[in-house]
């Protein structure tokens, strides 16, 4: 594409990003600010299946154990934000790195099996442990981020607060993949024997993208937690670890910012469908069926796919 | 910048090679090696060695245990007995990438491209060996990770056009043709820089011609210093190696020029079918 379109196409972009939420209802709003809360923990997701093959179903711990840390730092010891969300990344990728070296030994079925059992044990954790998460009860009056007195108190502040760091998360995933290590990643999703045989260390490096992977869901998860102002065992469930997994595939795990579109789709779809009454989860079920058949590289392939058809012609 | 890495990166690698070829002990050398699946005796006590610099052979009809042989070399299979020295160091039971970062490096039977990735990134992913930036300065995109990027796109290019891989560098390598994907891998695996280049069968599916040209070039690799192990049934092929190992059932039954293992009774009753 000639530069000048290219300026263009962003330009016109970033004037609609900018733009839509002083156009969209609050509601509206409010699922975009999940939406990018949710682009920012599947892009670890989407990340580990499609470069590295790896099945995760464990991203709703790290996810929780990000808005646990910053619940507990920011609303019992009453630290500031940063001190919270630096935690959940150390406490998440430590925990990453210490059970991703022996499950991400294992492969195929078994490793999904391994983080699903992961997922479940982290659910009951957060349940159980109530002295530090609530338990059911869960932690309520998480202060909200304001750096220099500035609050993201709400809908449309904490719009422009997320999507700045999912696109800054998605760049830098996207140097990542075009780089030594993003090669290799490549590499060994193809034919881990030769790139084995050309010295990349495999299983080195799927503990290391297991470990971003956490430290995304844990950044995602403390944001979410700041926005919300308060936390129950209940947005931590394997059901969340399943829309982080689904975003990412329906999103298309092969394109950095398949995440992003995968995650508009899980969230503003139902809400959209649900004036359809009853029968909405239906329309939902039937259109996410419809999407995986039609499009098994996901939105983002089928796009990428389309794009490089125009530009051939 | 890059044309002065690209030359540092090739003095280096000579430097490399001649340091092996002036090696007097083999680089390679397999002791006693011997490996059953079930009650089935694929290798029976295999012993030889392969010296820096040369062009070696080991042939052997179907079902003589090569791959086999290969696979625990390469790292792919642990033996059940014996040891495989490596620069005079023992290897039997470092891991397949250890043995590649010590410079042995292997191609498949089956030509295992990166199929998604370009024939380009293919190559590219061969200098990985060499290069040392981490993930966290890949993401931010240091210094040094756009100094690896543009290296290994100079020495992709270099590779490209020395195994006559210009036109297809773009394409996915999945989608080139078998021929071109044997290169792709052979190219891939020199830029690794190995110490010893192990080839399994890499005739296997290209035509008479294309085996002549794959002749040339791994007597032009030799010639520059690559110590190449050669596994194969093609004796149009094996004739290049200075030195060929007869494995017959599991037991190496000659070893000598191709002249002398030629005229081996043992050897023509037993794979060449002359009684």
């Amino acid at each position: 594409m000639p530069p000048l379109s290219r300026v263009l196409m962003w330009g016109i972009a970033f004037a609609v990003w900018a733009a839509l939420p002083f156009v969209a209802t609050r509601h509206i709003v409010d699922l975009l600010v999940f939406a990018g809360l949710y682009a920012i923990a599947g892009l670890g997701v989407a990340f580990l299946l499609g470069q590295c093959g790896i099945v995760s179903l464990a991203q709703s711990v790290f996810y929780g154990i990000g808005a646990y840390c910053t619940a507990w730092f920011c609303a019992h010891q009453a630290l500031p934000s940063p001190v919270g969300i630096a935690a959940g990344i150390a406490l998440s990728t430590g925990i990453a790195a210490l059970v991703g070296w022996p499950i991400l030994r294992l492969s195929g079925h078994f490793l999904a099996l391994a983080t699903l059992a992961l997922g479940i044990i982290g659910q009951v954790l957060f349940l159980e442990w109530d002295g530090i998460t609530g338990g059911t009860l869960g932690i309520g009056g998480i202060p909200r981020i304001a750096p220099f007195g500035f609050a993201f108190d709400t809908p449309l502040r904490f719009y422009f607060l997320v999507w700045p760091i999912a696109l800054l998360l998605l760049v830098l995933h996207h140097n990542l993949l075009h780089s030594r290590n993003g090669l290799a990643l490549r590499a060994m999703r193809d034919s881990p024997e030769a790139a084995a045989a050309l010295g990349v260390d495999i299983h080195k490096l799927k503990v290391q993208i297991f470990v971003l992977s956490a430290a995304l869901g844990s950044a995602a998860g403390s944001l979410f937690a700041h926005y919300v102002t308060f936390v129950s065992v209940d947005s931590f469930s394997i059901d969340r670890a399943i829309s982080f997994l689904l975003l990412a595939v329906l999103g298309g795990v092969y394109t950095v910012w398949g995440p992003v579109l995968g995650a508009l789709f899980i969230t503003v779809l139902p809400q959209w469908l649900s004036r359809l009454g009853d029968i909405h989860a239906l329309v939902f079920a039937a259109a996410l069926i419809a999407a995986v058949i039609l499009l098994p590289e996901g939105f983002g392939g089928a796009i990428r796919k389309w794009w490089h058809a125009r530009v051939a012609k | 910048m890059t044309a002065e890495m690209a030359a540092e990166m090739t003095a280096e690698m000579t430097a490399e090679m001649s340091m092996a070829a002036q090696t007097a002990d083999p680089l390679l050398q397999v002791r006693q090696i011997s490996h059953s699946f079930g009650g089935l005796h694929v290798l029976r006590g295999v012993d030889f060695g392969v010296p820096a610099g040369s062009l070696t052979g080991l042939i052997g009809p179907n079902g003589a245990g090569k791959s086999t042989l290969f696979n625990i070399i390469s790292g792919f299979l642990p033996p059940q007995r014996g040891s495989v020295r490596f620069d005079g160091r023992d290897i039997t039971r470092d891991p397949v990438r250890t043995r590649a970062r010590a410079g042995l490096v292997r191609t498949f039977q089956t030509p295992k491209v990166f199929g998604k990735l370009s024939v380009r990134e293919n190559l590219m992913v061969g200098c990985h060996r060499h290069l040392a930036s981490g993930v966290a300065g890949n993401m931010l995109r240091s210094r040094r990770s756009r100094a690896e990027m543009e290296l290994m796109h100079a020495q992709a290019a270099q590779a490209g056009e020395r195994f006559g891989l210009s036109e297809v560098m773009e394409r996915p390598a999945g989608q080139v043709p078998a021929g071109m994907q044997r290169l792709v891998e052979l190219a891939r695996g020199c830029l690794s820089r190995p110490r010893l280049l192990m080839l399994d069968e890499p005739s296997s599916g290209l035509n008479t011609t294309e085996i002549g040209q794959l002749r040339e070039l791994l007597q032009r690799l030799n010639r520059e210093g690559i110590t190449i192990l050669l596994v194969s049934h093609d004796m149009q092929l094996v004739d290049v190696a200075s030195r060929v190992h007869v494995l017959c059932f599991g037991s190496i039954i000659a070893s000598g020029a191709m002249a002398q293992i030629k005229q081996d009774e043992r050897v023509r009753q037993a794979y060449l079918g002359f009684q």
